[in-house]
């Protein structure tokens, strides 16, 4: 199991959109990518469940990847939280 | 059958003149004003009685009397448009609101429709009348220069709309045309109904036209009798707007008289009279030309405020007073400025045998006065006004005035006598004699007698006592009225209303906040509305309910479906509503790449024109953006639906959003789950683009949009279908 934490700077969080995308890009791996905020924890793959977090700017995320190609999906996912949140 | 007939149009009739106490109110005060304005601003009169140092172009007084004329006169001159309108209201059994609106819209197009057809014909060009029609057949009314028809158009205009209203305020068409069904059908039907009136009438009018103008050469070689048949004939006329082609003529050719007044020829009646009361010389008005100008004096000071006396006589005497402020208005405004629509039209229509009675009196009126030999001349109507400046002040050696006064007299006492005996003879129902709400209290009982056949009127009865049941009855009513697609009502106790009735009606929606409760028919509503209206009028709800047992049926239903659900397991397709009214947009349309690429999962879109989002199915809220403008929900069938209201309005910040559920809370298909200020956001410069994606796409085999165009809450918007297709 790999995992990261990122604090989220997007002004917006991580709403529909960015979750959207986010939900895109777990999908390319397949290892099972979750995203945690205060304790709850949401799989990627599931859009409702992501957004179910209200995840907001400054909020400390941990997201961990488990699965065969567990390293690609948490440096891929990384990169992608920085890029778009 | 020929005398239920007659009774029909009797009635329809009577219902008429009812429909015109509404604007006659109005005319005596119009009357009024018209007539002293007018009498105080004619030239003739100025010239006279040398006024002319107070009253001509330029002075404060002839300034105010000329703004008091004209406002009086416009009432008249628009006599008939009013009536369009008024008939149009007293004649609607519902919606009169509309009717009103359509009657305005029939009236413009029916005049427009023959001002077109006369300016092809030739009889106007470039706003000239031709030389070939007839002085009075042409006027310009509403600043169309039309066939004059006088109130008789107006009330034309009123009695097919109404007619219009009454038979299609509840017509139904296929959904793509939803829009235009029920009220909204009722101006665009009477837009087409317009234009074929104006070709008929186009064609008809002149034909009685020249008939009317046929008889004035009768009139003229007959003596007292042709005296006699003139004041019948312009009487009788009068509703019609044919008086003026009749008489005018007498007024202003030479078939009203030629006469040498100071080294002039004169041609008609009222230019030798004028002629001889400018001139110095004049020794004694002529006779022949009085004949056709004094004879109304007697009728209209005297005769008509006695048939008002008489009226208000035979007034129930609870209603009399009531009456009596209008009778006495009506019979002053004649007497003072010989105005006599207010009065004639609150019997003509009540009453038309009396209005036969009055034009036979009429014609007397004026053979009396030829006999006599009184002439006192007029302007435009002969009452005291004209009375006092064209008779008396003459003198009596000009006039013989005071012959009229005993005239005027016995008219008084004839018509009262008169009118009282055929009033109770014949039960007419004047001004305080009219049954309370027997019109009214008929047409229920007849559509009571309707509904009980069954049928499709039956289905609708049902509905309506669905709705009224679900809402706690009629006695928790407090208001009902509806917008584009729901139905809004005002209850006492919102706690009473019952959701799965509502639902089991064929409610795509049900929002209760409070006391008030917005149930989402979609655009069909104003049909639901009416049909919930009557219903509730005529009380019938016990009976509805024994008939069909709806009550337990609708719930039987509504238990069938969840117990479906529950026996589903995993991903089954289904039909999605739509969540917003509005323009349906694909995802590719959308202006956001995220959504048009189908990044998130196939969808829909609307463009919404309204600021409520609702369910599109049963399901679970799962997920609620803080921001407000997201929604996420899981159906029990397993399509996880995003609703995203506007794009980037995340950069909101929750502004303008008002989300009404919380996550994990239960909702119905047609739920009002979220509000939004959608004039605000676009003013922040935000689109409101809602986009409906399915985000588990992955999981169906195909999502088919099944709806295009514009689109209403809880119509069918998106299909979704199972890989082991379902």
């Amino acid at each position: 199991m790999r995992s990261f934490e990122y604090r989220i700077t997007d002004e917006a969080g991580l709403h529909a959109r960015p979750a959207g995308l986010l939900v895109k890009e777990a999908k390319k791996y397949a290892s099972v990518i979750r995203v945690e905020k205060d304790g709850k924890t949401a799989e990627a793959g599931r859009l409702m469940a992501l957004m179910g977090l209200g995840i907001k700017k400054g909020d400390l995320v941990t997201v961990t990847a488990e699965g065969s190609d567990e390293e690609a999906a948490a440096e891929g996912l990384e990169q992608f939280f920085k890029n778009n949140l | 059958m020929r005398d239920k007939k007659s009774g029909q149009v009797f009635a329809a009739a009577q219902q008429i003149g009812k429909s015109l106490f509404l604007p006659i109110a109005v005319l005596p005060f119009a009357g009024i004003l018209l007539g002293v304005g007018s009498s105080f601003t004619n030239e003739t009169t100025i010239a006279a009685y040398g006024l002319a140092r107070v009253l001509h172009p330029g002075t404060l007084l002839y300034g105010i009397l000329t703004v008091l004329a004209d406002a009086g006169n416009v009432v008249f001159a628009n006599l008939a448009l009013i009536f369009a309108l008024a008939v149009a209201l007293g004649m609607t059994k519902k919606e009169k609101g509309v009717a009103v609106l359509s009657s305005a819209v029939f009236y413009v197009v029916m005049l427009m429709t023959i001002h077109s057809l006369l300016v092809l014909d030739g009889s106007i060009t470039d706003g000239v009348i031709s030389a070939n029609v007839k002085e009075g057949a042409i006027e310009s009314i509403l600043g169309i220069q039309t066939l004059q028809m006088g109130v008789f158009g107006g009330v034309i205009s009123g009695l097919i709309t109404a007619m219009l209203c009454n038979r299609f305020y509840k017509i139904q068409f296929p959904p793509v045309l939803s829009f235009f069904a029920g009220t909204r059908f009722i101006p665009i039907a009477g837009m087409a109904a317009a234009v074929v009136t104006g070709i008929i009438l186009y064609v008809v009018w002149p034909v009685i036209q020249n008939g009317i103008f046929a008889l004035g050469s009768v009139v003229q070689a007959s003596g007292y009798v042709g005296t006699f048949l003139y004041g019948c004939i312009e009487r009788a006329l009068i509703p019609f707007g044919l008086h003026h082609i009749f008489y005018l003529p007498f007024w202003q050719t030479g078939l009203g008289g030629t006469a040498v007044i100071d080294g002039t020829t004169v041609l008609g009646a009222q230019n030798i009279f004028f002629a001889q009361l400018a001139s110095a010389d004049t020794v004694r008005f002529s006779v022949d030309a009085c004949r056709f100008l004094t004879g109304k004096y007697p009728f209209m000071m005297g005769g008509l405020p006695g048939a008002a006396l008489a009226m208000y006589v035979t007034a129930k005497p609870e209603k009399r007073k009531e009456a009596g402020s209008l009778l006495l208005s009506v019979g002053l405004t004649s007497f003072l400025t010989g105005i006599t629509e207010p009065i004639e039209f609150t019997f003509l229509f009540l009453a038309p045998s009396l209005f036969v009675v009055h034009v036979v009196l009429a014609g007397l009126s004026f053979a009396t006065c030829h006999i006599l030999q009184i002439c006192v001349g007029t302007t435009f109507s002969d009452g005291l006004l004209d009375l006092i400046f064209y008779g008396i002040l003459p003198g009596q050696e000009k006039s013989n005035w005071m012959t009229l006064i005993p005239v005027l007299a016995v008219y008084f006492v004839v018509y009262f006598i008169v009118f009282r005996f055929f009033i109770l003879k014949w039960d007419l129902k004047t001004p305080g004699r009219e049954a309370e709400g027997e019109a009214v209290h008929l047409y229920s009982k007849e559509e009571y007698r309707q509904s009980v056949a069954g049928g499709k009127k039956g289905k609708e009865d049902r509905k309506s006592a669905l709705i009224l049941e679900g809402v706690g009855g009629a006695g928790n009513l407090e208001d009902l009225d509806c917008c584009a697609t729901r139905l809004r009502l005002t209850l006492k106790d919102g706690s009473l209303v019952k959701e799965e009735l509502l639902r089991a009606s064929g409610a795509s929606g049900v929002i209760v906040k409070g006391n008030g409760v917005q149930i989402i028919y979609g655009p069909s509503v104003t049909v639901v509305k009416s049909n919930l209206e009557e219903w509730i009028e005529r009380g019938g709800e016990d009976t509805a309910l024994q008939d069909g047992g709806v009550t337990a049926e609708a719930q039987n239903e509504k238990g069938g479906i969840r117990e479906e659900n529950r026996d589903q397991e995993g991903i089954r397709g289904e039909i999605l509503a739509a969540p917003a009214e509005g323009r349906i947009l694909l995802l590719s349309e959308v202006q956001d790449e995220a959504f048009a690429s189908e990044a998130l999962g196939k969808g829909i879109a609307i463009e919404p024109s309204d600021g409520s989002l609702f369910a599109p199915a049963d399901g679970v809220m799962e997920s609620v953006a803080f921001t407000g403008h997201a929604l996420g929900m899981v159906t029990p069938q397993g399509a996880q639906i995003l609703l995203h209201v506007g794009i980037d309005t995340v950069k909101l910040e929750g502004r303008y959003f008002t989300v009404h559920v919380t996550e994990g809370q239960q909702v119905k298909k047609g739920d009002l789950l979220m509000s939004f200020d959608r004039v605000a956001i676009e003013k922040e410069g935000y689109l409101c683009t809602t986009p409906m994606i399915i985000c588990n796409t992955e999981d169906y085999a195909s999502i088919t949009v099944l709806a295009e165009g514009t689109i209403y809450p809880g119509e069918n918007l998106l299909q979704t279908e199972s890989h082991a297709g379902s």
